[in-house]
């Protein structure tokens, strides 16, 4: 794992492309004393480097399996491993995530007061590390997402595709090797949204970042490698048939 | 950026709760430095006399813990103590506390033994002292005689007896430079107490060890039936009125802190539930909990310090203002010292920590899937 350090460039890690670096088996995760079962047995296996569009229908357990694997929330039931490492041995969750995963979200979840610059450093708060090399990490990242004339701005000074790149910018400071988004296009239009995933695509190749993104856009999806398709808290195998 | 940066600005996005969190936490520190310092400074201002006027020990009626001690006849016990070892001089003294006139507020009238050394320690601004012990003049401190707009060569009616200003001194202590000073037989005279102080003061030889000291305290307690001597600190200590305001100072520094930490707590909870959501964001990008808990306690805390050090600045303007009252004038002396203005920082930062503390544990302890899903 580099610290935040690095460049936007990944060092090489132990695991080579097309190792699982999630295997989930059998994940469930039930609300009220079972009688809500968002995610209901979901045996799945992403490999390294991949891009995978979970799709399905509103309710269907897509945010919650997101969830899971990012640590937000603990199934109930199932078994799921982080390069072969059981989440069940992790001690301490919050580290785990800020070593690993980098979150984008719908509807950007920026903090409204600070900068743009500031909002992408925000994740390190806490941390060790110079506070001068991750500014310069911040706006090499923010650069890259062509936002280099918008580093001061406030969220509400930007437009909605330049607050998601900020929020690519921002889950990718702690250099993680999972980018998990939910909806990261569902508050754009279709031009925002495409330049969006253009330069989510650029950064992915270029890191070997896996990616994780639920999507409701077909358009979206279909720039995925692999589509997971979900219905009442499983995998639907057949998805055809329901549309 | 810094955790406190990132504080600052949560705290600069409500800037009407803010400001009225802290100026609540103000107003009561605020009540903490006026009533603590005064209190004190009522104690200082009487100890400050008492070590001007160069007393050793004072004898007294016992358990007097009136705001004066009661007057006793001073004959007897002042001829048995001369006869002690060390005791040079013994002299009497008798205080009240009297109005010149129906507009003017009370003040403070002492009664000084003609020739005694209680004197010595007065400077003479203008006039002359007593020619005599029954001349019926009377002294004005320097303050009193800006109180009264009095000079050399007025009168002015004390119980009914008109006496004439016989000049007007200053003293190291605010108290007496607040006071009016007779001779004590024209005190016992004015106030209808022949023959009575309140206390005796003594002055030792010099040549006392403090064992010594303390035995002819145990001896003024043995052979002297109702009577004890006691340093002027005791004295001044036990006084009734040093002891209320001390009381109320403590009562305030308890329902200061109470209502801070409260309103502390109020403003943190509600702080941290309309930023549920933020909460689960900044957990999803991998905050500790531990760090969720500084940045509220540290709000907190940025709140208390601001209103502790308003309230400090406030409570000050507040105790000069009421010293600088008629009522107050030449009477106190507030001291604030360096080390009660850190103790009340100090309280201060303890409110921000106790009144932050709760809702910081709540926030951390929010499920961050949860924490994401709020409206
Ligand atoms: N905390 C909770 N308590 C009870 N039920 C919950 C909870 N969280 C989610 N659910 C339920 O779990 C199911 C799956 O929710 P989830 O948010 O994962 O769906 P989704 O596929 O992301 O939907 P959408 O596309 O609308 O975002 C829903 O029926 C939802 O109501
Ligand atoms: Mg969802």
């Amino acid at each position: 794992m580099n610290g935040p350090h690095s460049g936007l460039r990944k060092t090489v890690s132990s695991s080579r492309p097309g190792d699982a670096i999630l295997r989930l088996e059998d994940i469930a995760l039930h609300f009220d004393e079972g009688r809500t079962k968002a995610v209901n047995g979901i045996d799945v296996e992403v490999r390294e480097g991949e891009f995978v569009a979970l799709v399905g229908p509103s309710g269907c357990g897509k945010s919650s399996l997101l969830n899971i694997i990012g640590t937000l929330d603990s199934a109930t039931g199932g078994r799921i491993y982080f390069r072969g490492q059981p989440y069940s041995t992790i001690s301490d969750a919050s580290l785990f995530r800020r070593q690993h995963f980098g979150f984008i979200f719908q509807s950007f979840h920026l903090i409204p007061t600070l900068s743009a610059l500031e909002n992408v450093i925000v994740p390190t708060i806490g941390c060790a590390g110079s506070a001068k090399a991750l500014k310069e990490r911040a706006q090499g990242l923010l650069s890259a997402l062509g936002l280099q004339d918008r580093m001061g701005h406030e969220p509400g000074k930007l437009s909605g595709g330049e607050r998601q790149r900020v929020a690519i910018a921002r889950s990718l400071i702690n250099d993680p090797d999972i980018i998990l988004a939910d909806e990261p296009t569902g508050s754009l239009d279709s031009i925002n949204a495409a330049e969006v995933l253009d330069l989510l695509d650029g950064i992915r190749k270029e890191n070997g970042l896996t990616v994780v993104m639920v999507t409701h856009a077909p358009e979206v999806s279909a720039r995925a490698d692999r589509v997971v398709h979900m219905r009442d808290g499983k995998l639907d195998t057949n998805p055809a048939e329901h549309t | 950026m810094r955790l406190i940066d990132f504080a600052l600005g949560n705290l600069a996005r409500r800037p009407a709760r803010t400001a009225l969190t802290v100026a609540a936490i103000a107003l009561g520190i605020a009540a903490v430095v006026a009533l603590t310092s005064i209190a004190w400074g009522f104690e200082a201002s009487w100890q400050k006399a008492n070590d001007a006027r160069g007393t050793d020990l004072i004898v007294t009626r016992m358990a007097s813990e009136n705001s004066l001690p009661s007057a006793f006849a001073a004959l007897e016990p002042g001829k048995t103590l001369l006869g002690y070892p060390h005791v040079h001089q013994v002299v009497g003294l008798l205080s009240e506390m009297l109005s010149v006139n129906s507009k003017a507020p009370p003040m403070f009238v002492f009664g000084w033994e003609y020739n005694s050394y209680l004197w010595d320690h007065l400077k003479l601004l203008e006039g002359h002292w007593p020619a005599s012990d029954t001349e019926p003049v009377v002294l004005v401190g320097s303050v009193a005689a800006a109180l009264l707009h009095k000079r050399t060569g007025d009168t002015l009616e004390l119980e009914g007896h008109t006496l004439r200003v016989a000049g007007v001194f200053e003293s190291a202590a605010l108290v007496e430079n607040g006071a009016l000073l007779l001779t004590l037989t024209q005190a016992q005279l004015i106030t209808d107490k022949p023959g009575k102080v309140n206390v005796l003061n003594i002055k030792l030889d010099g040549k006392a060890s403090d064992s010594e000291i303390e035995e002819l305290r145990t001896r003024v307690a043995t052979s002297m039936p109702g009577f004890v001597a006691i340093t002027s600190g005791e004295l001044v200590s036990s006084n009734a009125i040093v002891r209320v305001s001390k009381a109320m100072s403590d009562a305030t520094i308890l329902i200061a802190s109470l209502v801070g930490a409260l309103v502390v707590f109020n403003t943190m909870l509600m702080s941290i539930s309309e930023r549920t959501r933020e909460i689960g964001v900044l957990l999803a990008l991998g905050w500790q909990r531990r760090t969720i808990m500084q940045l509220v306690c540290g709000e907190s805390t940025i709140l208390a310090l601001a209103g502790g050090m308003i309230g400090i600045l406030l409570g000050i303007a507040m105790t000069v203002g009421l010293e600088h009252l008629d009522l107050m004038r030449g009477k106190i002396e507030a001291v604030f010292s360096v080390q009660f203005l850190l103790a009340v920082l100090g309280l201060s930062l303890f409110l921000g920590i106790a009144g932050g503390l709760y809702p910081a544990i709540k926030a951390a302890a929010l499920l961050p899937s949860r924490a994401l899903r709020h409206e």
